[in-house]
């Protein structure tokens, strides 16, 4: 044993000055991060002036005009704008070479500066980088896929919806969430291809066009999501999408189908969708269905057709308190959700 | 027998013990150490991609789900406004605060009931998880906040508490936070939007918890962290960094995330109501409930990430005296020993992936266990040292190197603090934190070993389980020339 506390103190001895090097190294740390972020404070105070001059249509010169902390602001400004300040800065940002910088750090090794470099673009908001980015939504690190899902929402180009819809079924998929965000912030300019999206043949990629047409309100789409709902070979997930989009659009024309799904009682989940859209859609034709659905075995299926019969406006709340009081014609047993949900 | 022939016979195996448990020692830190280092790594790629997380989109989305914040409060009068204001003021679309008045007999009611105009209501349940203590009220705020507040007679568990909460919970995701927390402006938003983003995976997703105390706040704000003058404080300031920041960066990298903190934690709310809600007579119900899940989900063959996000902070009250750290302590071992008893099929088992093969063995030889071993080394070097046959040389060598190895580890630890986030603005908050880092191994890792050790003890006598409160001291308001500039 006589070799191991040797081997100890020498081992002891090297984490010692470690220990000693990562103390000195902590404490210049600290001190340069005070120093940076007190001389950061200062340059924006005095950077701040600048801007407000670019956003004014001012020229600015001086030594002050050529700090990159400048390109820095402008980038956290620039998203929080819309119109002619915005086209203002961009181009500031075009004419500093920024977004050619940006253009070039796309293929950089370092996962981190693909990433801050399409954000940047997703900023600077122009069509002409929509290939670039959309080629980024297949990048072997999920953060840069998603970063590029992120810029091509804010680029408003619909040309970036075919690619970001099939990088939800892509071998290196981008998740549904960062593509509904991305979908609906191109916005109404979506709207055909999403229509268009409701007959891909990927399942995921129709529950999506479904969830961002209902959240669009979009009237055009109505026929085609009614069809899905009716549908009994689609999938379950799916129909339920498409009843909560025909909702969101609030058509009465869905009011039949949404009934007959209601009526059905084979899924709950189906169910609560079909219930909720039909309270959204307030369509006196629906009332029937919702008060029979108070009647349904499933708990939450009864709460949320007490729920929809309370958003269907004065008549569907004289249908509840006439079940609850037993003066209603339609039969069906009065559970106490019904009442707790008033 | 002689004494001699005593000793020459137990000699031997005293030696053996000691290496054992000197070995054990400097595993468990360099297994720390690597923890920490493969959480710092996280971080720091983190802080990279700071500002392009889209939290701004996440912010304005319609997909964006609402979110319930859930308080268990019990005796909370000194900080219960100061949470309120915190968890009020969250950036994010839609959400609203249940707390649960768990029998307080302190103001805690009266000051929420003053402050909110809170007038009673009809109780809307949307599920039926097990409430023991029975609801006696239900009030909604009349200044328009998004607030009810629960009465309920108390059991004297936390889990009644959120379960009562639960059950009148209106929204798709839960966010269980503690009464003497204070969440970021930012900490809900940054926290749902794992669930935002990969709303089919993710069922659960925590922040990172820091001691409050000392901390400079403005109505729920910390507007400075500080540390406590109390050193009892700051070697939790130190633990906290290493236990509840680095490594469960490291074991969520790992797909093996075993607790998400009690004081911050977000779950989808129709897998809490599916499991049953929080076990009733868990002692360690945060970390169970995530155990539950996992085993649930995993059993079922269905999506079961949990996330954590390290860059989120929900700072907290921690206890400042030894005595109430001991009540603490002894209560988290305790529960981890029920999780780990009620979930042993789950240990070493492949099916349950790296939670089982990694984490939960983990957690029984190096949390559950460890006070044992390092009691069994201090007695077998007592013994030895009475009986002759310690070489105090090699005793003091191989002390010395342990305790530098532990060392290094904290120093590790205050260093990625300094560099990543540099959260203490003032030198000497720095200097104390590295201070406590080194004196944690002297002391103070000995006293909670102790404590962790009577903890195990009572699970083992199956002793009822109960659940002390921690008293309250409240937070540091900020005076307005508070503020010292950064040295």
């Amino acid at each position: 044993m006589n070799a191991v506390p040797g081997a100890a103190m020498v081992a002891t001895t090297a984490l010692a000055a470690l220990v000693v090097l990562l103390l000195l190294a902590v404490a210049g740390e600290h001190a340069r991060r005070n120093r940076q972020v007190a001389r950061e404070l200062a340059r924006r105070a005095r950077l701040t002036p600048l801007v407000h001059d670019l956003l004014d249509g001012e020229p600015i010169d001086g030594d002050d005009a050529l700090d990159p902390l400048l390109d820095e602001m402008v980038l956290d400004l620039l998203p929080q704008l819309r119109g002619s300040d915005r086209d203002t800065l961009t181009a500031l940002l075009l004419e500093r070479g920024v977004v050619d910088r940006a253009t070039e750090e796309l293929g950089h090794r370092a996962a981190w500066r693909r990433g801050r470099a399409v954000t940047l673009l997703g900023n600077a908001a122009s069509p002409r980088h929509t290939p670039l980015l959309a080629e980024l939504l297949g990048d072997p690190v999920a953060d840069v896929r998603c970063a590029a899902a992120r810029a091509l929402g804010k680029t408003g180009d619909p040309a970036a919806i075919g690619p970001l819809l099939s990088a939800l079924v892509a071998d290196r998929p981008v998740t549904a969430g960062v593509v509904g965000m991305a979908v609906l912030d191109i916005g109404t300019p979506a709207l055909p291809e999403l229509r268009r999206a409701l007959g891909a043949p990927s399942t995921v990629v129709q529950q999506m066009a479904a969830t961002v047409l209902g959240l669009h309100g979009d009237p055009l789409a109505s026929h085609a999501l009614t069809t899905t709902v009716a549908d009994p070979a689609a999938v379950p997930e799916l129909r339920c999408a498409a009843a909560e989009a025909l909702g969101r659009i609030g058509m009465p024309s869905a009011t039949a189908t949404l009934c007959a799904v209601l009526d059905a009682g084979r899924r709950p989940a189906l169910q609560r969708a079909a219930a909720t859209a039909l309270g959204r859609i307030c369509d006196p034709a629906g009332l029937d269905a919702l008060v029979v659905g108070l009647g349904s075995p499933d708990r939450d299926v009864r709460a949320t057709c007490a729920e929809a019969l309370t958003a269907s406006g004065p008549a569907g709340r004289r249908r509840l308190a006439a079940r609850d009081s037993g003066t209603d014609a339609t039969p069906a047993p009065r559970p106490r959700e019904a009442q707790a949900a008033r | 027998m002689t004494r001699e022939r005593a000793v020459e016979w137990v000699s031997p195996l005293l030696t053996a013990v000691n290496w054992t448990v000197l070995g054990y020692v400097v595993v468990l830190d360099l297994a720390m150490l690597l923890l920490v280092v493969t959480g710092a790594r996280r971080l720091v790629a983190n802080r990279r991609w700071t500002g392009a997380q889209g939290l701004d989109q996440v912010f304005a989305s319609p997909l964006t789900p609402a979110v319930s914040i859930l308080v268990p409060a019990h005796d909370e009068e000194a900080g219960i406004l100061d949470m309120l204001s915190a968890a009020l003021s969250q950036r994010y679309p839609a959400y609203e605060v249940i707390v649960v008045d768990d029998g307080s007999t302190d103001r805690t009611f009266e000051l929420m009931a003053e402050k909110y105009q809170l007038a009673p209501v009809t109780a809307r349940p949307t599920a039926t998880t097990q409430v023991d203590g029975a609801v006696l009220s239900v009030h909604r705020a009349g200044t328009g906040d998004p607030l009810t507040v629960v009465r309920k007679v108390s059991v004297g568990r936390r889990s009644d508490a959120l379960n009562a909460a639960i059950n009148l919970a209106r929204h798709p995701l839960i966010c269980m936070i503690d009464a003497d927390s204070l969440l970021e402006p930012e900490g809900l938003l940054k926290v749902a939007r794992a669930f935002v983003e990969d709303p089919v995976n993710v069922v659960g997703a925590g922040g990172s918890i820091r001691p409050a105390n000392g901390a400079l706040t403005d109505r729920g704000a910390v507007i400075e962290p500080r540390l406590s003058p109390r050193w009892t404080v700051r070697i939790q300031a130190v633990e906290y960094l290493r236990s509840f920041l680095l490594s469960r960066t490291s074991w969520a990298q790992a797909d093996a995330m075993l607790i998400i903190s009690g004081a911050f934690g977000m779950f989808r709310r129709d897998l809490v109501v599916e499991v049953g809600g929080l076990d009733p007579l868990s002692l360690a119900e945060d970390a169970e409930l995530v155990v539950t899940l996992q085993e649930y989900l995993r059993r079922e063959g269905r999506p079961h990430k949990m996330v954590f996000v390290p860059e989120t902070v929900c700072w907290t009250e921690v206890p400042e005296t030894w005595a109430v750290l001991g009540k603490q302590r002894r209560r988290w071992s305790q529960g981890l020993a029920q999780l780990l008893w009620k979930n042993k099929r789950m240990i070493g088992n492949p099916r349950y992936g790296a939670i089982g093969v990694l984490a939960m063995p983990f957690y029984l030889v190096f949390e559950l266990l460890g006070p044992v071993v390092e009691l069994v080394g201090l007695l077998s070097v007592v013994v030895s040292a009475a009986l002759g046959i310690l070489d105090l040389g090699t005793a003091a060598v191989m002390v010395g190197f342990a305790l530098a190895v532990g060392t290094l580890l904290a120093v590790t630890v205050v260093a990625v603090e300094e560099f990543v986030f540099h959260r203490y603005r003032r030198g000497r908050e720095l200097a104390a934190l590295l201070a406590a880092g080194i004196l944690e191994n002297v002391g103070f890792r000995q006293v909670h070993s102790w404590f962790r050790l009577r903890g195990l003890a009572a699970a083992l006598m199956r002793r009822e389980p109960v659940w002390t409160a921690m008293p309250r001291t409240g937070f540091t308001t900020a005076e307005p020339d508070a503020l010292a500039p950064s040295r």
